[in-house]
């Protein structure tokens, strides 16, 4: 067991690689490069306009050349890897090419967005979704489980940007019951610890209607699903056969097996901390760490990108490594190896 | 029809919300299809000096051939308003929204978008270019869901055939491709469609375009479903039959795909909505970004983002919402029923 782990936690470096190395080839690759793109500029700062190619206009070769090894595009990209990689393992993501700043700094700005809409999100799915999951497998084919499955459902076809999309027109626009957009109020410092937190609030309440909605299915289902199977299950017709009330058998032997899977889920969790759909932030103008990989993928910063890609799938393996160990520790029926 | 297919049917038809949900899709389908008769510019039938003309399907018709002074395609809202004048025996028959989706319509003394409004026949409203949303909700449905069902049909395929193969063969195919599609999955997908899509050249045209995007989406989806369909062959590979036609002597392309798919078939069968859902869904997020079918293709990704940016005209956003719950929500109960309706499992109840 401890070797199997151990070896998953070995093979998270060669699948990282894999997938850094990808995204970095395929950035090399494209076309509208940070190169192409400062040449651009200078050709609009010299009012050229006359000319549609990109290449060299104003620009000597030298300076050309210049600007290539500034950006590092200058040597292959297998070398430009290589070099990336070993700043990687010092734990220095490079500076972004647009604001002249470090990546790292960058990123941790905007972690404590992400952790309070992931946090908050992921405690209300699971103060709701458990006891809903309950009743509605208790309740299995009434008018309660179909009702609660339509809503289920249909948050769950319906992606929460669109539904951010109807809430900002109609309940920040036309009501103006909440502001349109951003994390918090621009004069956020100057307000008091209350001020601080209803401004918050008022901020944050639309995005996370839209994150819970979405998040609702799955759990719900999961939850639902797993005590139906345990409530099929032979122990429970031997409870019954013993003289367990209905209450006893379901809470004491059918609900905690069923918990299992929903344990397992908890691993996931560290990946709260770079949670967040850009399509959400984008709707609400909330500059946190999806938006973030979002712009800096429209304006070719390719070091944020990789940094961004390199945590976040970082963060995703280790979640599923903890996921399964966590499933080995609560279920002694499975086993890996 | 094999007994087993005729119970799942069976069973299907009797869940309610599932089966009631595919009857209205399909009516849903079919009024969309046939939308150039409901809603189109064109006029269903013109009467004009005793002739008839359907201009609906026809190659069109310039004004000149209606007796107008201009050569380019008549406009039939005008006509209609010039023949119904008293003593004119010609007459034009519109459809019930006379509005096409790439149609942009300009009122003098106002700009638009304008509001809904039953008077001017813009039942919900127009987008900032003036074109007609509901026109633009049912023809960009229409496109996002043969892009979908073409993207479903390209990616099974892709799937099927590289699942069944690893499953079949195992080995060391089996391990690369394993490995191979690790790395894929935890590339976020939106994120490479965004790269790529946004390399393509301006100055393709809208079907190389469409082509592009389902090629890219195509490279990133099939990867769940090659994973089911790989342990699925595994799981058959073991059973009796297939050592049987081994032993017949069949080869493994027969084995597969007479043996071994129409086995699995089952499986894929259960995902087919959600796919659906999906990849309308994708496309849909596309659009919003502008990296999607380029404009003006209409579709609803196109009229969120320009519903976002007005934020004063609500109609238009509120319609493409209610259309993408709607749409949406009835894909799912169909998928939800059919799952129920292949699964054997009966649950047992303790009461």
């Amino acid at each position: 067991m401890r070797a199997y782990f151990l070896r998953r936690l070995l093979l998270i470096v060669p699948t990282l690689i894999g997938i850094t190395l990808l995204v970095f080839a395929i950035t090399r690759f494209l076309p509208g490069g940070p190169v192409e793109q400062a040449l651009l500029q200078g050709q609009m700062a010299q009012g050229d306009s006359s000319s549609s190619s990109a290449e060299g206009v104003g620009l000597s070769p030298a300076q050309v050349r210049q600007l290539e090894s500034y950006y590092g595009f200058d040597q292959p990209w297998y070398l430009a890897y290589a070099e990336w990689l070993g700043q990687v393992a010092t734990g220095d993501l490079g500076q972004s090419y647009r604001y002249q700043i470090p990546v790292t700094s960058m990123i941790f700005d905007r972690l404590p967005v992400s952790l309070y809409y992931g946090l908050i999100t992921f405690v209300f799915t699971y103060a709701v979704c458990v006891p809903l999951g309950i009743v509605k497998a208790i309740k299995h084919r009434t008018r309660l489980d179909g009702i609660t499955s339509i809503i289920v459902f249909a948050g769950y076809a319906v992606p929460g940007y669109v539904l951010g999309a109807l809430l900002l027109v109609f309940f920040a626009f036309q009501l103006e019951w909440f502001p349109t957009g951003g994390f918090v109020s621009p004069f956020f410092a100057d307000l008091g610890f209350w001020g601080k937190v209803w401004d918050l609030v008022r901020h944050s309440a639309l995005p996370l209607i839209c994150y819970l909605v979405g998040s609702f299915a799955f759990l719900t289902l999961l939850m639902k699903n797993s005590l139906l199977d345990n409530l099929a299950a032979d122990y429970m017709r031997t409870a019954a056969a013993k003289g367990l009330s209905f209450r006893r058998a379901v809470f004491r032997h059918a609900l905690r097996n069923s918990l299992i899977p929903i344990a397992t889920n908890f691993g996931n969790a560290i990946s709260l901390f770079v949670a967040g759909s850009f399509l959400i932030e984008k709707i609400f103008s909330i500059e946190g760490f999806g938006l973030l990989g979002y712009t800096s993928l429209i304006e070719r910063d390719y070091p944020v990108v990789m940094g961004v890609l390199l945590l976040s799938s970082f963060l995703l393996l280790v979640g599923n490594l903890l996921s399964d160990l966590l499933v080995a520790t609560v279920d002694p029926r499975i086993r890996f190896d | 029809m094999n007994p087993i297919t005729r119970r799942r049917l069976q069973h299907f038809r009797s869940l309610k919300r599932g089966y009631w949900s595919f009857l209205i899709f399909a009516a849903i389908i079919l009024v969309a299809a046939l939308a150039e008769l409901w809603i189109n510019q064109r006029a269903i039938v013109v009467s004009y000096d005793g002739r008839l003309y359907f201009p609906t399907y026809a190659s069109q018709y310039s004004g000149e051939e209606f007796g107008q002074d201009y050569p380019y395609e008549a406009n039939y809202r005008a006509l209609k308003e010039q023949f119904a004048a008293p003593g004119n025996p010609n007459w034009v028959l519109m459809p019930l929204i006379p509005y096409g989706p790439d149609e942009s319509v300009y009122r003098e003394g106002s700009f638009p978008p304008y509001p809904p409004s039953a008077r001017t026949q813009h039942y919900l409203g127009t987008d900032p270019l003036g074109r007609d949303v509901l026109a633009r909700l049912v023809y960009g449905f229409r496109i996002a869901l043969g892009f979908s069902l073409g993207l479903m049909a390209c990616t099974y395929l892709l799937a099927i055939l590289i699942g069944c193969a690893m499953g079949y063969f195992g080995g060391w195919f089996d391990l690369t491709g394993q490995r191979l599609m690790e790395i894929w999955t935890n590339i976020p997908f939106l994120y490479v469609v965004i790269i790529l899509a946004s390399t393509i050249p301006p100055a393709v045209g809208a079907p190389a375009r469409i082509g592009a995007l389902l090629a890219v989406m195509v490279i990133f989806n099939w990867i769940a479903m090659a994973n089911y369909m790989r342990t699925a062959a595994y799981r058959e590979r073991a059973r009796d039959y297939i050592a049987a036609a081994r032993v017949i002597g069949a080869g493994p392309l027969r084995i597969i795909f007479r043996h071994l798919l129409p086995n699995t078939l089952s499986i894929v069968v259960t995902f087919i909505p959600f796919t659906v859902v999906a990849g309308i869904t994708a496309l849909t997020a596309l659009d919003f970004l502008g990296f999607g079918i380029p404009p003006p293709t209409p579709s609803w990704g196109e009229l969120l983002q320009q519903g976002t940016n007005r934020l004063d005209a609500p109609w238009i956003v509120a319609s493409t919402f209610v259309a993408m719950v709607v749409v949406l929500t009835l894909v799912t109960f169909i998928g939800e029923g059919i799952r129920e309706a292949f699964d054997p499992k009966k649950f047992s109840y303790f009461r």
